[in-house]
C-alpha cells in the first residue's frame, strides 16, 4: 500500500472578472487518507491561494461541497485519495462545479439558485393536520415513518441532479420532487392535492427518464429513484407498502 | 484606500439575523408566528442556510415528558448546573428547561421527522450525565431523530421561516456592527457572491453565528466556526464572556476531527498507545477507558506529550489508538454502525480489523457574547445594547457555565431562540427605538478601512500558514492542558503571529467570491478570541469544567464568578466580572435545595 501519490488536478477555473474560463493544472503530492478537500486546502497553501471551492462540515452531513470528480458528482469531503486513485484507477483528476447553477468563481456555484426548485417543492407542512386533543406530538407509526424516513436524509446537495440525465431546465430535480414524496407520504400533512398537482406538473416526475443515476450517485445512499417510482406508480400513502 | 471598495447598497429591514442556525431560524420563527410580515434578513456564510453547523449535531434533544412521571425538570436541572461545574446561570437553566417540552412538540407539530416508538408517540434514550433523582438513576429523557437531530432541528426552521417568508442571505459575511450611542443599527455586510459591501440598518440585530472550533488543528466544528460572533462584540467595544471554557470530546477522528462517541469505549474499547499499552489502566485504575471525559483527554495528551503518539502523516497529526477489533460483529455492525462507517470512510481502515485513529478534538465553546435571559446583549456589567441580541453557541447567557451536558445545546437553540423571538416582538412593536431608526453617520467606514488594508500588497507572510502556526500553538499551549507558562508563550506567539498576518498580501484581488480575503477576514477573528482564551485562562487560576490547569488543578470559590474581557486593540484585555445567578439556591423552591449550591462535580 502505498504512503503517498502523485497526483494532477485538474480544476476547472472560473473568473467572474474577465468572465473567463480554463482548465488549471495543479501537481501534488498527497497521502493515502486525505480528502479532495484536504487537496483543495493544500492547493490554496501551498501553490495557489486564489482558487475557490466550497464546503462546510467536511465530514458528510451538510452537503456544501459537491464537485464533479472524472465525470462523476461526489462530496470532495468523502473522497479519500486512495479510494478515488483505485475507484477511478488514475492519479489524474479532473475536477470541475457540479452542473446545477451557475457558477459563481471557480468551483463554488450559486446553490441558493439551486435551492428555489427545493423551495418550490414547499419542504415544510403546508396544511397539517388536526393536532392531538391532547395537546401532545401526532401519531406516526414506525411502519409509516419507515416507508419515508429515508428520504428525509437527504441534504440536497444536488449530486443527484447533478448526475440527472434529464435537463435542469424542465425538471423541479429528483431532491426536490423527493422534498414532495416526503409530505405526501407524511400522515401529518394535509395539503395532498396540492402536492400532486407539482409532483405530476410539467417539471415534475414525468420528467425523469428512470436512469437511477440519482440513487447511483447520492453519497447518503438514498434510493432516490424508488421515491420517483412511487411517484410515478401513485403508491404515495406511507404504511400501505409491503 | 483601495478604489474599488465602497458601501454598494442600503438595505432597510425589521430583523437582521447574523448566522442562520438552529439558533437563529428558531428565533426567526417565533418573530414571523407572533408578527406576521415582520421583514427578516438571515445572512449566513454557508450557501444556503440548511447547511449551517447545526445539522451535524447527532445525539438528541433533552426535555423532560410530562407525562414521564419518573422524571422531573428538577432532575434535569440539576444534571445542568452539576455538569457546568457550577458556572450557569440558574435563571437561564430554569426558563431553558421548564420551556423544554414545549419545544419539542413545537418542532414536532411543524414537521420534524422525530424517531418513533412502537406505539407512534416520540422515542427516547438516555445519554451521558443526564439522571434521575439527583445523579442515583439513568434518566431516559433524550428525543432524537436517530442520528440526525440536529439535521432536523435545522431543516424545521428552515421550513417554518421558508414558509413565512424571510430573506436569505448565503456566502456572507457580517463586518461590522453599527452601534451608535448603545443602540445596534444593524451591520455591514459583505456579500461575496456579488463582491460587495452592503449597509443593512435594522430595528434588531440577532447574533448567532456559533462556534470557533477553527483555533484549534482537530475539531468537529464547520470550516466556517471561526468566532466571528465574539471577534465582531470585541471590535464593537463590547465583552466576550468565558471563552477560556472550551470543551475537547477525547475521540475525535484523525481527519475530519468529528466524534468516535464514547459508546466506543462503553461497548469495551480500549485505548492504545504506540507500543500497544493500554495506557488507561495508569491513570484511572478502577474506571481505566470508561474514566470521565477530561480524565481520557489528559491521559491522551500526556501519552502523545511524552513521546508515546502516534503521528498520522497525511493530516502531521499526532493521535492514539482505539482498538475496538476484539469487539464482536453484532457490537460492530448493529450497536455502532455509523462510527465503524466513520472509520471506513475517512480513515479507510476496517475497525473489526485493524486499530483506529483518534485524539481529543475541540468540540463546544461553552463562552461567548454575554447575554440576559432575555438574549440581549450586555456592554458593561449594568447596561445592554439596545436592538442587540445574540443566541446559540456564540453567545452566553449562561446556559451551560464552564462544561457543556450532551444534547443541552441543541435544547438551548429551540428555547433561547423561541424566547428571544418573544422579545424580540416587544421590541418592534413597544419601544419607540425600536419604531425608530436613524441613519447613521458614514456607516461602514470601519470595514472598508479594514478590507482595504487586506487587499493592500505589504510583507511577505502567508495567511494561511500564519492559521496553520495558529491552530497548532493553541493545540498545544491552550488545548487540554495549560499551564501559567504555556499560555504566557501562548500569549506573546498570538502577538507574533498577528503581526505576520498583517503582511500578508493576497493574490486574489477581485471581490466576487474572494476566498482568500474572507479567509483573511476570518483569520483576525480567530486570533481575536484566540488571545482571548489565552488571556482568560492565564487570568483563572483554578481548574473547573472544560479549563484544565495543570498548575491549579482544583477548582477554587475565589473564582466563582463569570469572566468578562474587552479587547479593543489586540492584545490590550481589561476584565470584568458578572455574578454567577443561583436563583434556585436563593429562593429554595426546589425539592433539593442543596444540591444548587456549588457542590462538587464528581460522578
Amino acid at each position: 500500500m502505498a504512503q503517498s501519490y502523485q497526483l494532477v488536478l485538474k480544476i476547472q477555473r472560473y473568473d467572474p472578472t474577465q468572465k473567463s474560463s480554463w482548465v488549471q493544472e495543479y501537481r501534488l503530492e498527497a497521502g493515502r487518507i486525505q480528502r479532495f478537500t484536504d487537496l483543495f486546502r493544500k492547493i490554496n497553501e501551498e501553490q495557489d491561494p486564489s482558487l475557490a471551492w466550497s464546503s462546510s462540515c467536511e465530514h458528510g452531513q451538510c452537503g456544501s461541497c459537491a464537485v464533479v470528480v472524472n465525470g462523476r458528482p461526489v462530496l470532495a469531503c468523502e473522497l479519500l485519495v486512495e479510494n478515488a486513485v483505485n475507484d477511478f484507477g488514475t492519479t489524474t483528476f479532473t475536477v470541475g462545479p457540479i452542473t446545477v447553477a451557475p457558477v459563481v468563481r471557480d468551483l463554488v456555484v450559486d446553490l441558493a439558485l439551486a435551492y428555489e426548485r427545493v423551495h418550490q417543492a414547499k419542504p415544510f407542512l403546508i396544511q397539517p393536520a388536526a393536532k392531538d386533543p391532547g395537546g401532545n406530538e401526532y401519531i406516526v407509526q414506525l411502519k409509516q415513518l419507515d416507508d419515508y424516513a429515508d428520504a428525509t436524509r437527504c441534504l440536497n446537495c444536488f449530486c443527484c441532479a447533478t448526475a440527472c440525465i434529464t435537463s435542469q431546465k424542465n425538471f423541479l430535480g429528483p431532491n426536490a420532487v423527493m422534498a414532495g414524496v416526503v409530505r405526501v407520504m407524511d400522515p401529518r400533512e394535509t395539503a395532498t392535492e396540492e402536492r400532486l398537482k407539482l409532483i405530476y406538473s410539467e417539471k415534475g416526475v414525468y420528467r425523469c427518464h428512470t436512469s437511477q443515476a440519482c440513487s447511483h450517485v447520492c453519497p447518503k445512499e438514498i434510493d432516490v429513484a424508488h421515491y420517483m417510482a412511487l411517484a410515478k406508480s401513485g403508491r404515495l400513502k406511507a404504511g400501505q407498502t409491503d | 484606500m483601495n478604489q474599488s471598495l465602497k458601501i454598494a447598497d442600503t438595505v432597510r429591514c425589521d430583523v437582521l439575523i447574523i448566522g442562520g442556525g438552529g439558533a437563529g431560524l428558531r428565533c426567526a420563527a417565533e418573530i414571523l408566528e407572533r408578527r406576521p410580515g415582520t421583514s427578516i434578513i438571515a445572512a449566513t456564510k454557508v450557501s444556503h442556510v440548511q447547511k449551517s453547523h447545526t445539522t451535524t449535531a447527532q445525539g438528541g434533544v433533552a426535555a423532560v415528558d410530562p407525562r414521564d412521571t419518573s422524571d422531573s425538570n428538577e432532575f434535569h436541572m440539576f444534571d445542568t448546573w452539576k455538569g457546568s461545574d457550577c458556572m450557569a446561570d440558574q435563571v437561564v437553566i430554569k426558563q431553558v428547561i421548564d420551556s423544554a417540552w414545549e419545544q419539542i412538540l413545537w418542532l414536532e407539530n411543524h414537521g420534524m421527522h422525530f424517531s418513533r416508538d412502537e406505539n407512534g408517540r416520540l422515542a427516547r434514550r438516555t445519554f451521558g450525565g443526564h439522571t434521575i433523582n439527583y445523579g442515583k438513576g439513568i434518566a431516559y429523557r433524550v428525543k432524537f431523530e436517530a442520528d440526525r437531530t440536529g439535521k432536523g432541528i435545522m431543516d424545521t426552521g428552515w421550513w417554518e421561516t421558508l414558509k413565512a417568508g424571510t430573506t436569505y442571505l448565503g456566502q456572507t459575511l457580517a463586518t461590522e456592527l453599527i452601534i451608535e450611542d448603545g443602540r445596534c443599527l444593524g451591520a455591514v455586510l459583505y456579500e461575496a457572491k456579488k463582491g460587495q459591501f452592503t449597509v443593512v440598518l435594522a430595528r434588531a440585530t440577532i447574533v448567532t453565528t456559533g462556534g470557533l472550533g477553527q483555533i484549534y488543528q482537530v475539531t468537529s466544528n464547520c470550516r466556517g466556526n471561526t468566532g466571528d460572533g465574539p471577534a465582531l462584540a470585541l471590535q464593537a467595544g463590547l465583552p466576550v464572556m468565558d471563552l477560556e471554557a472550551v470543551q475537547f470530546h477525547p475521540t475525535g477522528i484523525v481527519g475530519p476531527g468529528i466524534l468516535a462517541s464514547e459508546a466506543l469505549r462503553g461497548e469495551g474499547g480500549i485505548l492504545r498507545n504506540k507500543d500497544g499499552e493500554a495506557f488507561m489502566e495508569r491513570y484511572a485504575p478502577t474506571n481505566k477507558d470508561l474514566a470521565p471525559r477530561d480524565i481520557v483527554s489528559r491521559a491522551i495528551e500526556t501519552e502523545i506529550r511524552e513521546g508515546r503518539g502516534v503521528l498520522n502523516p497525511d493530516h502531521n497529526i499526532w493521535h492514539v489508538w482505539i482498538d475496538i477489533r476484539h469487539l464482536p460483529d453484532y457490537v460492530h455492525d448493529v450497536k455502532l454502525p455509523e462510527i465503524s462507517g466513520f472509520f471506513k470512510k475517512f480513515v479507510n481502515i476496517d475497525p473489526k480489523k485493524e486499530l483506529a485513529p483518534v485524539r481529543p478534538t475541540c468540540h463546544y465553546q461553552m463562552g461567548g457574547i454575554p447575554t440576559d435571559r432575555w438574549g440581549r446583549v450586555q456592554s458593561d456589567q449594568e447596561t445592554y445594547v439596545h436592538g442587540l441580541y445574540a443566541i446559540g453557541e456564540c453567545a452566553a447567557a449562561s446556559l451551560h457555565g464552564f462544561n457543556r451536558l450532551g444534547t443541552n445545546s441543541l435544547l438551548e437553540l429551540i428555547t433561547m431562540g423561541r424566547i428571544v423571538g418573544e422579545k424580540v416582538v416587544e421590541w418592534l412593536g413597544d419601544s419607540e427605538q425600536g419604531r425608530d431608526l436613524k441613519h447613521p453617520p458614514d456607516p461602514g467606514a470601519k470595514s472598508l478601512e479594514r478590507f482595504s488594508a487586506y487587499l493592500e500588497p505589504g510583507g511577505d507572510q502567508k495567511a494561511g500558514q500564519v492559521r496553520e502556526e495558529m491552530r497548532a500553538l493553541m493545540t498545544e499551549k491552550v488545548g487540554v492542558f495549560r499551564t501559567g507558562e504555556g499560555l504566557s508563550q501562548a500569549i506573546e506567539g498570538l502577538k507574533e503571529l498577528k503581526s505576520r498576518a498583517d503582511k500578508s498580501p493576497l493574490v486574489q484581488r477581485g471581490l466576487v467570491m474572494n476566498q482568500e480575503l474572507m479567509e483573511r477576514f476570518e483569520l483576525d477573528n480567530l486570533l481575536a478570541v484566540a488571545m482571548i482564551i489565552a488571556q482568560g485562562a492565564l487570568e483563572r487560576k483554578e481548574s473547573r469544567g472544560g479549563h484544565f490547569r495543570e498548575d491549579y488543578p482544583v477548582r477554587s470559590d475565589e473564582f466563582n464568578y463569570h469572566t468578562l474581557a474587552w479587547m479593543e486593540e489586540f492584545g490590550e484585555v481589561t476584565w470584568g466580572r458578572r455574578p454567577i445567578d443561583r436563583c434556585l439556591f436563593e429562593e429554595k423552591t426546589c425539592q433539593y435545595v442543596e444540591g444548587f449550591d456549588f457542590i462538587e462535580r464528581k460522578y
